[in-house]
């Protein structure tokens, strides 16, 4: 297909570059010769060198890693599962290539429109006997409740996407279809963002097509969907749940597009509408871009045991007051079992040849295809007749006798579950291993999108998939598959039109306003308080660890005071004793003291250690991936790990390389702290992320008081000294105090101290002053609960006269001070439980009611 | 004769009810051996939303939510309608079973098709062949098929025993063919299963039998029921409802609510909500012939 070929040129580059003469290879002809749409990247890579190529690719992959989680990272930071690992070498497509894939990719997509269209409108195809009956019949996602149901300006299809392969005589099949949630856009553009900053020079020389201008088309396609307000549509992406592998992709086309990601219980109908529930109420929703399966989208009128969908959601689309793309009931068009009928059904609704046909296909319901399928089974991949699973085909070739002979029994006991499709060798395309440049098996998946009122348009680019093994006979793309940019070749100037923001500034969170979901107030509350927890755990921990390196003996340590009340304060932050009593240690060596700092640390059993509470900020944060800005998640990433050094502690370091490592882990914290406060815009987001880490701040205050403050001791200046400075107010005192320690002293500027920023006061006047700026609440009086609680709490501070309060007693305790600190200790939970009532409890699951039982006459009597 | 039919569904919430949606099939189909003369559903407290459509099979939908937190829900549907006698085809003249299974299977006339869609699998009854094993002393060899679907009828009506306890909406058709018991919706679902297993269509009958009260006996309000059978579909014939709860073909005691592909697709009354803690139901059914109305 390629006009002009030319040698190799005199390039280590490619020069050990030997394909395999089984396949077709998308760079080099059989002669090994260099295909001419190769030639620009090729010629650009041999004077760049290998050894450069790799260099920046290292430092690509430290970029990769921060953004990490952002990149391809989902799941639970352990489980660190990569759907891919990105490959430096783009794929690239040549304009011919280009012009018949574009070509055949509009077509598969207006075919599967028309087809969708008439499946559940007219159904000629199934009277004219096109297509056997059965494969509508027997699908479970032919939704009959939609039967009849015209989608918003009768788009049946919005999105489309297709795994195409080249086979050996260099012709492209589709061997997969996605017509209900196509995924991998996100992907693509992520990996088109990293290879551009790797090799920029060369992707400028190359003259290679933009993806921005499909995701503008996208945007606009969506926008024109909505049945009201085509203006200003309010648009949510209906995310299938944190746990699906291609979360992070939704959550990172949600953040690009300027969508709402949300959850099926962040939605609710009203009638016949779709609102997003918001901390300022209900906000009507005009267009869901759904990830959520057909079958699972309204469980009152289809799978009743979904908790993904949304009760009625069926209800407001058959009013049309709501678009949802792509429509319910479009995953009837991706059953491998229409295959063999597309090139009939495409001459029939549409009247054309079909373009890029799939491989040569049997559904083996039809009584012809058995007997012609057993025959070649060897040469064969057997699929489901119903689910899309390019995941998991199953190549007959690579079986063994027992698996052969399952399989052929399980084709003749209901051969009207399979379809089976000639295997198609795929094409190779060059990988970089260390023994150089390697041919390995290509699948690449393109993405189409609907333009309006009709046609589709493609995105030049897509989503390459490579084998991780040599040899084209590995099949199967999922396991340790890699994946690479995809290049498709302009003839003309390209245009530079770009979506990105324009500078590398974190993205600030620009829905002012009210429409933050509640479930997502809650995460970021959630997140504010969990990493203010771990820096005052790190902090105290730190400060108690630069102690114990100090002592010289066991002697001195006995000699010393501060020891039991730190440690005290640090058992009681990380078992949750706000208001409990503190348990003192009786007797205390070094070792005891290490294996009590450790344990505090690194112990990931017990929820309230450092590395629990950094693992939860992480869970915490992921779920609001959209709403925190790139630098602040690259933080987050980064304490990822730090949580793996933490747990290293566990095995006995040395108690220096612990403090170190503490050290680091704060001033990471101190980093997320300050990010989250600069570059968050100050609306909802920023008042729930800041009020979940002044309510920490000020019980971890609270809690560090009542373990050192309460016993008077001997010498209570080293003890004061360490308060100060895990209060991180010791040049203020020393300001104000000069080297003076004394209890009242330090107590009332850590406690009530109004000008100090790190006081319980001052964390409490915040938390009222957000209280304030929250959305009031339907149904509550002047003041909300939890605005009382804060002022209540506040106004002890602002009377408490912090003398009497220290004063001792007979028995050597401060009893006032006790009672005091106690008391607010119990009122700081309350305010937090306050908050979650009004404003974070949205999130009620809605539950099926029981159907009527089943009835039955009165006996068999009639 | 007419009939007069009274549906009450009570549920009783232990905690309130913030939003709720509802789908209800209680409004009886009209067909040539029924006509609908009166009908209302009332329910209460008011939904903020009702509406009303025909769904995929024709039956006569009701669909409605509620805005307003309440502790109970009460949906009753009054119908008055009018029976007629149906014509009693000769089972004789029927074709034989296999005739009318391949001819599902390969004419692809719209009737033919609707009648195809009703040999597949659904929700709650799935062909399998313990199915096919204890439907096949019925389907002998040519019989024609009103002949072997009467039949499958007798033999479930004997071989079954009728036990409100034996079995709940979720007990699986597997269970009720082991422990030989069940209700109703159990034998029409059994029987369903039967006839799809043969290549033949099952259609799902919801509705009501008029009783009458045992004799010198007063007609007790709120003693009946709903019922529900099966029908297999025969080409010239069309559909043929079978009751083998009561071992009959149906003629001017059933009154048809809705019919699908089995109780999941006419459950008179189902819901989501949302809250709500625990929850009481009551129904109450009354079905009285107009002229003894009590």
């Amino acid at each position: 297909m390629q006009a002009l070929e030319t040698a190799v040129p005199e390039s280590s580059f490619v020069a050990n570059y030997a394909p395999e003469p089984s396949a077709y290879d998308e760079m080099c002809t059989e002669a090994q010769h260099v295909r001419s749409h190769w030639q620009p990247l090729v010629q650009r890579l041999g004077t760049l060198g290998i050894s450069e190529v790799g260099r920046r690719w290292g430092k690509a992959q430290e970029l990769i890693h921060e953004n990490g989680v952002t990149y391809n990272v989902y799941g639970d930071p352990r489980g660190m599962e990569r759907p891919w690992n990105l490959s430096p070498l783009p794929v690239v497509v040549g304009p011919e290539d280009w012009l018949l894939i574009s070509r055949g990719m509009v077509q598969r997509a207006e075919l599967f429109e028309a087809l969708l269209a008439d499946l559940y409108g007219p159904q000629r195809v199934l009277t004219s006997g096109t297509l056997p009956p059965q494969i509508v019949f027997a699908h479970g996602n032919y939704l009959r409740a939609l039967h009849g149901v015209s989608p918003p300006r009768n788009r049946w299809l919005n999105l489309y996407a297709a795994d195409l392969v080249r086979g050996p005589d260099g012709a492209f099949r589709v061997i997969d279809d996605q017509t209900q949630t196509p995924s991998g856009a996100g992907y693509t553009l992520e990996n088109r963002i990293v290879i551009s900053s790797v090799l920029p020079e060369i992707f400028r020389e190359c003259n290679v097509q933009r993806l921005a201008l499909f995701f503008r088309a996208f945007r606009e396609m969506t926008q024109s969907l909505a049945p009201h307000n085509r203006d200003n549509p309010r648009i949510v992406l209906l995310t299938s749940g944190r746990s699906n592998a291609s979360y992070f992709e939704q959550a990172y086309l949600a953040q690009y597009l300027g969508f709402t990601l949300v959850d099926g219980n962040d939605l609710a109908v009203r009638d016949d509408h779709v609102f997003l529930k918001t901390l300022g109420g209900l906000q009507p929703v005009d267009v869901i871009l759904r990830r959520v399966n057909d079958d699972f989208c309204d469980p009152l009128e289809l799978r009743p045991d979904s908790l993904l969908g949304v009760a009625g959601l069926v209800q407001a689309a058959r009013t049309g007051n709501v678009a949802i793309a792509n429509p319910l009931g479009t995953g009837l068009a991706q059953s491998p079992a229409l295959s063999p009928y597309l090139p009939a059904l495409c001459l029939q609704l549409l009247g054309q040849e079909l373009v890029l046909p799939s491989p040569r296909s049997w559904w083996c319901g039809e009584p012809s295809a058995l007997p012609e399928v057993l025959a070649r089974l060897d040469q064969l991949v057997v699929k489901p007749a119903f689910t899309s699973s390019s995941e998991n085909p199953q190549f007959v070739g690579l079986f063994s006798a027992a698996e052969r002979e399952a399989l052929v029994r399980s084709l003749k006991a209901t051969p009207e579950a399979y379809v089976a499709q000639e295997y198609v060798t795929p094409s190779t395309t060059p990988v970089i291993t260390e023994s150089g440049l390697t041919p390995r098996a290509l699948v690449v998946r393109f993405h189409a999108v609907a333009t309006m009122p009709r046609g589709f348009t493609i995105m030049p680019g897509g989503l390459a998939r490579v084998a991780d093994v040599a040899g084209v006979s590995a099949i199967s793309m999922q396991r340790g598959a890699r994946s690479k940019d995809v290049w498709v070749l302009s003839l003309d100037r390209v245009s530079g039109f770009t979506m990105l923001p324009p500078s590398n500034r974190p993205l600030a969170l620009s829905r002012g306003g009210g429409d933050l979901p509640s479930r997502v107030a809650d995460n970021l509350y959630w997140l504010g308080r969990y990493a203010e927890r771990a820096e005052s755990v790190a902090r105290l921990a730190r400060v108690i660890g630069a102690r114990l390196l100090d002592l010289s003996s066991e002697g001195e340590l006995q000699r010393s005071h501060e020891f039991g009340p730190l440690l005290a304060a640090l058992e009681a932050q990380t078992e949750f004793l706000y208001s409990a009593d503190i348990p003192y240690a009786e007797s205390m060596t070094i070792e005891t003291c290490e294996a009590a700092l450790v344990s505090a640390v690194s112990d990931d059993s017990r929820e309230g250690s450092l590395a629990g509470v950094i693992r939860a900020a992480l869970r915490a944060g992921r779920l609001v991936r959209d709403r925190i800005s790139m630098d602040t998640w690259r933080v987050l990433a980064t304490l990822d790990g730090e949580i793996e050094d933490l747990r290293g502690a566990r095995g006995g370091h040395h108690l220096s390389t612990l403090v170190n490592l503490l050290n680091r882990v704060e001033v990471t914290l101190s980093a997320f702290s300050g990010l989250a406060i600069d570059s968050m815009t100050r609306g909802q987001a920023f008042h729930f992320l800041d009020m979940g880490r002044r309510l920490e701040r000020g019980t971890a205050l609270v809690t560090l008081l009542r373990a050192t403050t309460v016993r008077v001791s001997d010498r209570e200046g080293p003890l004061l000294e360490a308060v100060l400075e895990i209060a991180d107010s010791g040049m203020t005192y020393r300001r104000r105090y000069l080297a003076t320690l004394q209890t009242p002293a330090v107590v009332d500027l850590v406690l009530a101290d109004e000008s100090n920023p790190r006081s319980a006061i001052y964390q409490l006047r915040a938390l009222a002053d957000h209280i304030q700026a929250l959305p009031p609440l339907p149904a509550s009086g002047t003041r909300s609960p939890q605005l009382r609680f804060a002022l209540a709490a506040l106004r002890e501070l602002e009377l408490a006269e912090v003398e009497p309060l220290c004063e001792p007693d007979p028995e050597g305790g401060r009893p006032l001070l006790e009672k005091f600190l106690r008391q607010l200790g119990t009122q700081l939970p309350q305010l937090s439980d306050s908050l979650s009532d009004s404003y974070l409890n949205h999130a009620i699951v809605s539950r099926h009611l029981v159907h009527e039982p089943a009835t039955d006459s009165n006996g068999g009597g009639a | 004769m007419r009939i007069s039919v009274e549906h009450r569904t009570r549920y009783q919430y232990s905690a309130p009810v913030t939003t709720s949606h509802h789908e209800a099939r209680l409004s009886p189909r009209d067909s040539e051996h029924q006509r609908t003369l009166s009908q209302g559903v009332e329910i209460s407290p008011e939904p903020s939303v009702v509406r009303r459509r025909s769904d995929y099979f024709g039956n006569r939908t009701l669909y409605f939510g509620l805005c307003e937190p309440h502790l109970a829900l009460e949906v009753t549907s009054k119908s008055v309608v009018e029976l007629m006698p149906r014509r009693l085809e000769d089972p004789s003249r029927a074709p034989p079973w296999e005739q009318v299974a391949l001819l599902l299977k390969t004419d692809r006339k719209r009737d033919v098709l609707d009648a195809y869609e009703l040999t597949f699998n659904s929700m709650l009854v799935k062909a399998n062949p313990t199915l096919a094993q204890y439907a096949r002393p019925s389907f002998t060899s040519a019989r024609p098929v009103l002949e072997a679907a009467r039949d499958l009828t007798r033999r479930i009506h004997s071989d079954f025993t009728y036990d409100r306890r034996a079995t709940d909406i979720a007990t699986p058709l597997e269970k009720v063919l082991e422990q030989r018991r069940g209700v109703c919706q159990d034998f029409a679902h059994l029987m369903i299963g039967c006839l799809r297993s043969h290549g033949l269509a099952g259609r799902y009958v919801s509705g009501y039998l008029v009783t009458e009260p045992p004799p010198g006996q007063p007609r007790l309000r709120g003693a009946d029921a709903s019922h529900a059978w099966a029908a297999t579909w025969v080409p010239e014939f069309g559909w043929i409802d079978f009751d083998p709860t009561n071992d009959l073909i149906p003629n001017g005691q059933h009154v048809t609510l809705a019919y699908g592909r089995d109780f999941d697709d006419v459950t008179p009354l189902r819901g989501v909500i949302l809250g709500g803690g625990h929850h009481t139901l009551k129904v109450a059914v009354d079905v009285v012939p107009v002229d003894d109305e009590i």
